[in-house]
């Protein structure tokens, strides 16, 4: 009895610390995020840089241009022809499925079943199937309507991010679309995940096959700029090396023709992010969505005619640089030179682009005596560059336009809040956090009684808010890592009650129990946790240096965790997790600079120098690959010298760190191990991983040892000074 | 592993241990005070500014409410308490709530100030159950004494005795002890339990 008893105590408290850990991990898990959500943020601003400090000389100006343009101009009517598949042959070998067209069921069963058994769907298909699902979104509303008469349950589901296993997993328990089973997929099918473009295409097959029951929202990560950074792009491009570039193409045109919301019965509004204060359901039943192709570029309006551009650009260059000093439409407070950059939103970019390329350039040509400053020359250049010359049209930005993209924005961004009100989003860069009153308001006003939404993770793969008017459902399971969360989907009666299914896909956890569960997800957070305290190691040292003014080399531990948060705002119970994180201490005090010897690189260094160079690389790498992703218009996975000197430079001036000519340089050529004058992407980025080794140090290519002796032999003393003034202002 | 804290253990008779008492709830322990409320008030509190700040850490964690008030509900007290180092029992829990009521645990709240008295309370229980203890009370189940329990017994007296597990509680703790002929061996079972 007594030893029951005993181990009963033992039992409970074994379950506590159990819980605790879960929850921390959790935590860093939705910190990650948040900071990664900063990195995203990150590269706007970069891009918003370029965009407002830039005085191009001839060479930095195509690279811009090169950037920022894209290779395509086509009329509509020479679509058809580009996307063409006919002439693409299937060899005899493929074993995969070979549809055709128009589909049924079966083929829709069997493309299932082919992705099950990890086989890829042949180019050919692939354009042809993207191409009949462009047709028929085109003739898409913007707000799907949905009934459930006939007593027909309509079955829900949230993000997917390529995870095809949870994709299999609802259809095993649930059953795959069909009459008798509507499906609404509510956005975010794409990015993180490997198997995006094959849950694309089981989606799409079924939307064929059942257009009446199968709908489709848009989500944020439906977006082609988007997809640049999160994955999804090179996802395509390494499983369809010859013909990736055109289904990306057509991909870009299907997602800016997705619907944007749907309505079941009147009554529950599902759609991908939420809504804002300003969220008129009337008005978006009105917009001509597909204009609005990426969160990243603006509308476009077709203007009367070319004549008047001159008489016009005048105007709209006050206008634009009025635009751009009152600062965005959203975000309504002014902002200083200073920090435009790093308040940049969504929308700002949105209100600085407009022209096509050769409008700007006939405009110049014209005003080459118009005083204005170099500032805003830089910007018209800039912000025709960006412009995307999908429609040749020229096109003027109207209040009219931003109105509809802000609300579209808030559809595909917003996260619900518990306080009440309603303000930007400046975690995400877009949309708005919304309270519950806004949520009643809405309610009210378009007579509905529930929102459906997703666009955040979950622990139980659901949750509702704001007095359960608001429910966030998300299905893409083990998210972060496996065993992190649940991922649900739910069925919606004539009642309108939903009835939740959760689960968790356990291909990889089947046979762990839930304490080695916790255990390996709680490794992970806890290794990634690590690396960013290594990103911000100068700024912790400043910090404990700071706190340890007799220069002992020792901290106490409420010290260290507030210097912590101070430095990283991640909002962790730090306290609760320094004996993961830190080995050992005396007399409770952290000897941390030998806390900093065990995060430390594998070449250890007491270079103050070197160590920003690399931390700050380190750091903004996503950004980094991204631009160079950009940069590489044809896909290739390589890039020139010269463009990769140009990204460089560029990042230099605006973290203000000097790269010297030289030391780009020899950085081009230790990289370049193809020796044929360009630069493979994957492989510079290497360098930047950390090794998953008990002391996490930068994998030891030559590349990594190379970038740390360059740095070192040219940032000698003399060079001291600059560099330690070279605050990351992205922080 | 939750930090454990090094607390002087006070051997008062405050607390008589529970493994000598058998105490499904309603028995009284003769020596608890009768009033918690009162007593909480009396407590002092001697935890360092630094412990306290680690035990708002994780008092936060199990902060659920929506806008972050730093409240706990009185059914996660139990946890909290014992993420925090400490293993009461289930009755130490409601004594030190104050004997709530069944349908107050999920609908009445504590924030932190009130929490740190019981914390503190807790901290001072002797502590209880040494390895050794384990095994021995284990011994017991082992009939053949061969260091060996049968998992099916040990399931039903933790099931049925003392504060009574359910039966989700059992399968998580058991998970992966059994061997094929749903045998634990008992001393690598209270390793795994002591470790966490």
């Amino acid at each position: 009895m007594k030893a029951a008893v005993l181990i009963q105590r033992w039992y409970r408290q074994y379950a506590a610390r159990m819980e605790m850990r879960r929850r921390y991990t959790w935590n860093i898990f939705q910190s990650m995020e948040y900071a990664d959500l900063q990195d995203q943020i990150k590269l706007y601003n970069f891009l918003g840089y370029l965009m407002d400090n830039f005085t191009p000389s001839s060479s930095e100006r195509n690279l811009i241009s090169h950037i920022f343009r894209e290779n395509e101009v086509c009329r509509d009517a020479e679509w058809e022809r580009y996307f063409s598949y006919t002439n693409i042959d299937v060899p005899d070998i493929y074993s995969g499925p070979r549809l055709t067209f128009p589909l049924d069921m079966d083929q829709a069963a069997d493309l299932v079943e082919a992705f099950k058994n990890k086989q890829q769907l042949h180019s050919r298909y692939v354009l042809q199937l993207l191409l009949e699902t462009w047709k028929l979104l085109r003739v898409l509303p913007n707000i799907n309507r949905v009934s459930t008469c006939h007593s027909k349950e309509i079955t829900i589901c949230g993000d997917l991010h390529g995870q095809l296993e949870d994709l299999l997993l609802i259809f095993y328990k649930n059953g795959m679309p069909s009459l008798e089973k509507p499906y609404v997929f509510n956005g975010d099918y794409v990015d993180r995940g490997k198997d995006s473009m094959e849950i694309l295409l089981i989606l799409f097959a079924f939307l064929l096959v059942f257009p009446g029951n199968v709908y489709l929202n848009r989500g944020n990560h439906e977006d082609h700029i988007i997809n640049l950074r999160y994955g999804f792009t090179k996802e395509v491009l390494n499983k369809y090396k010859l013909h990736g570039k055109r289904i990306l193409k057509l991909l870009q045109k299907i997602f800016s023709w997705l619907p944007l919301v749907t309505v079941i019965d009147q009554r529950v509004l599902i759609v991908h992010g939420g809504i804002s204060d300003t969220t008129d359901l009337a008005l978006i039943a009105r917009v001509d969505r597909h204009r609005y192709v990426s969160s990243l570029r603006p509308p476009k309006k077709k203007t009367p005619s070319r004549t008047n551009v001159y008489a016009d650009s005048e105007r709209y260059v006050e206008m634009v640089i009025c635009k751009n000093r009152r600062g965005s439409l959203t975000f309504p407070k002014p902002f200083d030179a200073r920090e435009s950059f790093q308040r940049r939103s969504l929308q700002d970019f949105s209100s600085t682009v407009a022209r096509t390329l050769e409008e700007e350039f006939e405009v110049r040509r014209r005003q080459a005596e118009f005083s204005l400053s170099s500032f805003s020359k830089s910007h018209r250049i800039l912000s025709s560059a960006l412009s995307s010359d999908s429609e040749p049209e020229s096109s003027e930005f109207t209040d009219t336009g931003n109105d509809e993209w802000k609300q579209i924005l808030d559809l595909l961004w917003s996260d619900p809040m518990s306080h009440n009100g309603c303000i930007p989003n400046e975690v995400r860069g877009g949309g708005c956090y919304w309270g519950p009153d806004v949520t009643e308001d809405f309610l009210n006003r378009h007579s509905l009684q529930l929102i459906i939404r997703s666009h955040e993770c979950k622990q139980d793969g659901y949750e509702f808010c704001h007095n359960r008017k608001v429910l966030t459902l998300f299905s893409a399971s083990n998210y972060y890592e496996v065993g992190s969360n649940r991922g649900a989907f739910i069925r919606l009666g004539p009642d309108l009650v939903p009835y939740f299914v959760q689960y968790q896909a356990t291909r990889m956890t089947r046979g762990l129990s839930f304490p080695q569960n916790v255990k390996r997800t709680e490794h992970t957070a806890l290794k990634i946790l690590r690396e960013q305290l290594f990103v911000h190691k100068s700024d912790l040292l400043s910090a404990f240096q700071e706190i340890d003014k007799e220069n002992m080399g020792l901290i106490c531990l409420n010290d260290w965790a507030s210097a912590i948060e101070r430095v990283l705002h991640l909002d962790l119970p730090w306290r609760v997790l320094h004996p993961q994180l830190v080995s050992s201490t005396t007399d409770g005090k952290l000897d941390y600079h030998g806390w900093f010897r065990d995060l430390a690189l594998k070449k250890p260094s007491s270079e103050h120098i070197e160590q920003t160079m690399l931390e700050t690389l380190y750091r903004h790498r996503s950004t980094l690959e991204t631009i160079f992703r950009i940069v590489d218009t044809n896909n290739s996975g390589l890039i020139t010298f010269e463009d990769f000197r140009q990204t460089l430079k560029l990042l230099s001036a605006y973290l203000k760190m000097e790269i010297s000519d030289e030391v780009i340089n020899e950085l081009v050529i230790s990289t370049d191990t193809n020796n044929d004058g360009s630069i493979d992407i994957d492989e510079f980025m290497e360098a930047f991983r950390l090794a998953n080794t008990q002391q996490c140090a930068l994998q030891s290519t030559k590349t990594a040892v190379a970038i740390s002796n360059r740095w070192f032999t040219s940032s000698k003393s003399n060079k001291h000074q600059s560099f330690q003034q070279a605050s990351p202002k992205w922080e | 592993m939750a930090p454990k804290k090094i607390e002087p253990k006070k051997p008062e008779p405050k607390r008589p241990e529970p493994k000598k008492e058998e105490a499904p709830a309603p028995a009284p322990v003769p020596e608890t005070p009768k009033e918690p409320e009162l007593d909480l008030k009396s407590i002092l509190l001697e935890f360092t500014a630094d412990q306290i700040e680690e035990f708002k850490d994780a008092f936060t964690l199990f902060d659920e409410t929506p806008t972050g008030e730093m409240k706990i509900s009185y059914a996660q007290c139990g946890d909290v308490l014992r993420a925090l180092g400490h293993n009461p029992t289930n009755a130490d829990v409601l004594t030190v709530l104050g004997k709530p009521k069944a349908e107050d645990m999920n609908t009445k709240y504590l924030d932190f100030e009130t929490f740190l008295p019981m914390l503190q309370h807790i901290s001072r229980a002797k502590n209880q159950g040494t390895f050794e203890d384990f095994v021995e009370g284990l011994r017991v189940f082992d009939k053949e004494g061969n260091g060996t329990v049968m998992g099916a017994e040990l399931r039903h007296v933790l099931a049925t005795l003392g504060e009574k597990m359910t039966e989700d509680e059992v399968d998580r703790l058991m998970a992966g002890q059994e061997d094929a002929n749903g045998c634990i061996n008992y001393t690598s079972f209270i390793k795994h339990i002591l470790s966490g």
